[in-house]
C-alpha cells in the first residue's frame, strides 16, 4: 500500500524555521493563558497582565510577519509520500489556517484598543500609533472577534499537537522530528 | 515505512490524545471555567443587570450623563510632583462627563444621589490622562470580594424596584472595616449642584518626577464654587441638575482645582476606603475649565471609556485592588454597550439647547 521510498526519516526544518516555530509556540501559549485569565477573572493583576499582553501581542505580529517571508522563502520538508490525500489536505490546510490567525490575533487586538480610543502602550512605555480613529462600534465588533479568533487559534493549536504526535508516534513517519530537528 | 495506525497500541493512542486534552483542560482552567466560584467580569455585568442597568447601549454603572469640554492648566506644582507630558503643557484639551453614580439611565435628578465626573485630558504628543470620580469621601468596598458582595446587595427587588435594605444593611454589618467609610458617607453634605460638588478618586496613584521620586496621592477635583446645601435647592425638574450646570456655563465658564493628596507613612495607599491623616499636604496641581455642554448622544464622552487606569508615563497605579478591578470591568462594559443597540439619553441635545426648568413631576 505505502508507497517504497518513504525512508520515516523526513529531512529537517530550516533551523531558522525550527526556533521561529518554538519561540512563538511558547509565546503564543502565555498569551493565550494571560488573555484568558484577564478576560474572566478579575484579579488585582490587571494592569500588569494587560500591558504584558499587549507587548507581547505586538512582538508577535513582528514574528509573524518574519515567519511568513521566510515561510516563502525557505524550503519547507514534503509531506510523507504515502500520507492519505484527505490527510494531506488537513495538513495543508490547517497551516494555512495556523498563518491566519496568528497574524489576525494581534492584528485585531491592535485594531480593536485603537478603534475604543485605548492608548496603545507597551512595555517600558513605547507607545505604537493606533491602526484608526476612534470608532466606538466597530471596537464592540472588533473585541468580540479576537476573543472568537483567539478560541479558534485555540481549537487549532490542539489539533496541530495531536495531529503532530500521530506523526512521531503512531505513523511514526518522521514529521514530527523534522520539526524537533532531528 | 510509516506504521498503520491500526497496529498501534492504546498507550499510543493515548500519547497522541491525553497531551491536547491536559493543555485544552490547563486554558479552561485559566478562562475559570473549572472554577465556578471565581469572580469575573461578566459576572459583575449579570449584578449591574440585577441593580437595574438595562441592556440598551448604557454604562453598566454611571449611567446617566452629560458631556462637557474645556482645558487643563497645569500648576508648577504639578510638574514637581510627577514628569507627565500634562504638566508640562498648556491649555490642554479636555472632555469631562458629569453622571449620576447609579446604574439607572433614566434616574430623576434627586439631591441624595451620589454624583461622578470623568474626565480626559490629553496632550498634543499622544499622552492621555482619563480620570473617574465621585463625590463620595471614601469607597464603601475595599477589595475585588467586597465589590462584587457591594453589587450583589445593590439588586433591585422585582416587586418594590429597590435594593433589599436588609442586604444593604447586612452588606455593612458583615464588614467592620467599612465603619469610617459608612459614617463618613453619613456626614458627607451634598451640595446643592454638580456645578459645587468636589469629585474624589478616591483610589490611589504613584507620581513619578523628573528626578525618579515616587509620590502616592488621591486627587480631588475641587469645586470654586460656593458651597450651599442641597435641601431645599428646590426644582421638580427630572434633569434639574444637568440644566442647572448648562444654564451656567451658558452664562460663564465653570473650573474646578485638581488637588492631590500627598501620602504620608502610613497612609493606607492601597484601601481606598480608609482615610488618610487629615495633615496630610494638598497640592494644587492644576485647574480644569468647563465651556460648553453637550448631550451625551452628540459627543465622543458618551461612548468613549473613562478607565482611570488609562494614565500617562509619570502617573502610575497604585496596588489598589480596584483600579485592577475598575479596568476589567470597565472594557467589559464598554465591549458589551458599544455593541447594543443604544437608546436616547435622559439629556437631549434639545435640553442642553434650551435647558429652561420645566416641572415634569420627576425631580425631587
Amino acid at each position: 500500500m505505502s508507497l517504497p521510498q518513504n525512508t520515516g526519516k523526513a529531512a529537517p526544518f530550516p533551523r531558522l524555521s525550527i526556533m521561529l516555530h518554538w519561540i512563538m509556540a511558547a509565546l503564543i501559549l502565555v498569551m493565550l493563558f494571560v488573555g484568558l485569565f484577564m478576560a474572566h477573572i478579575s484579579s488585582i493583576h490587571y494592569a500588569g497582565l494587560f500591558t504584558l499582553h499587549r507587548t507581547v501581542g505586538f512582538l508577535l505580529l513582528l514574528l509573524v510577519v518574519i515567519r511568513l517571508i521566510n515561510r516563502f522563502t525557505n524550503r519547507t520538508p514534503p509531506l510523507p509520500a504515502d500520507l492519505p490525500s484527505p490527510m494531506k489536505l488537513a495538513a495543508h490546510l490547517s497551516h494555512i489556517l495556523l498563518y491566519g490567525f496568528m497574524f489576525a490575533l494581534p492584528l485585531v487586538g491592535w485594531a480593536m484598543l485603537s478603534a475604543g480610543g485605548y492608548p496603545i502602550t507597551l512595555w517600558g512605555g513605547c507607545h505604537i500609533p493606533p491602526l484608526m480613529g476612534f470608532h466606538p462600534h466597530l471596537w464592540g465588533a472588533l473585541r468580540c472577534l479576537h476573543s472568537l479568533l483567539a478560541y479558534g487559534l485555540i481549537l487549532l493549536i490542539l489539533a496541530h499537537i495531536g495531529a503532530a504526535l500521530l506523526h512521531g508516534v503512531i505513523r511514526r513517519d518522521g514529521v514530527m522530528g523534522s520539526m524537533l530537528g532531528r | 515505512m510509516a506504521r498503520s495506525p491500526h497496529s498501534a497500541s492504546p498507550a499510543r493512542w493515548a500519547a497522541v490524545i491525553l497531551p491536547p486534552l491536559c493543555l485544552g483542560g490547563f486554558l479552561a482552567w485559566s478562562a475559570g471555567l473549572l472554577t465556578p466560584a471565581s469572580i469575573s467580569p461578566s459576572h459583575f455585568m449579570q449584578r449591574f443587570h440585577n441593580a437595574g442597568a438595562p441592556n440598551t447601549g448604557f454604562r453598566r454603572a454611571h449611567a446617566k450623563g452629560m458631556c462637557v469640554t474645556g482645558w487643563f492648566d497645569p500648576s508648577p506644582e504639578g510638574r514637581a510632583l510627577s514628569h507627565a507630558g500634562v504638566f508640562k503643557g498648556e491649555h490642554l484639551p479636555v472632555i469631562g462627563r458629569f453622571s449620576l453614580a447609579p446604574p439607572l439611565p433614566y434616574l430623576p435628578d434627586n439631591p441624595n444621589i451620589a454624583r461622578s465626573l470623568a474626565l480626559q485630558i490629553r496632550t498634543p504628543s499622544g499622552d492621555d490622562w482619563r480620570m473617574a470620580l465621585v463625590d463620595m469621601p471614601l469607597q464603601s468596598m475595599r477589595d475585588i470580594a467586597d465589590a462584587y458582595a457591594f453589587f450583589k446587595a445593590a439588586r433591585l427587588d422585582p416587586v418594590t424596584h429597590k435594593p433589599d435594605p436588609e442586604a444593604v444593611k447586612a452588606y455593612a454589618a458583615q464588614r467592620p472595616w467599612l465603619n469610617t467609610a459608612f459614617e463618613q458617607a453619613k456626614a458627607h453634605q451634598q451640595p446643592s449642584d454638580l456645578t459645587n460638588d468636589t469629585y474624589n478618586s478616591l483610589d490611589s496613584f504613584i507620581l513619578t518626577n523628573d528626578a525618579g521620586k515616587k509620590t502616592a496621592v488621591r486627587w480631588a477635583v475641587q469645586a470654586k464654587e460656593p458651597f450651599r446645601p442641597a435641601e431645599g435647592s428646590g426644582a421638580n425638574d427630572g434633569n434639574y441638575l444637568f440644566k442647572r450646570l448648562v444654564q451656567t456655563l451658558d452664562e460663564r465658564p465653570l473650573s474646578w482645582d485638581i488637588v492631590a493628596t500627598i501620602a504620608r507613612e502610613g497612609d493606607p495607599v492601597n484601601d481606598p476606603s480608609q482615610p488618610w491623616n487629615d495633615a496630610d499636604q494638598k497640592v494644587t496641581v492644576g485647574t480644569v475649565t468647563f465651556t460648553k455642554a453637550y448631550s451625551e448622544d452628540e459627543n465622543p464622552c458618551g461612548p468613549m471609556v473613562f478607565d482611570p487606569t488609562i494614565l500617562p508615563e509619570g502617573i502610575s497605579v497604585s496596588q489598589d485592588p480596584l483600579l485592577a478591578l475598575r479596568a476589567s470591568v470597565y472594557m467589559k462594559s464598554y465591549a458589551t454597550r458599544s455593541a447594543e443597540h443604544k437608546t436616547p439619553s435622559m439629556v437631549t441635545p434639545n435640553d442642553v439647547a434650551n435647558p429652561t426648568l420645566t416641572s415634569d413631576e420627576k425631580g425631587q
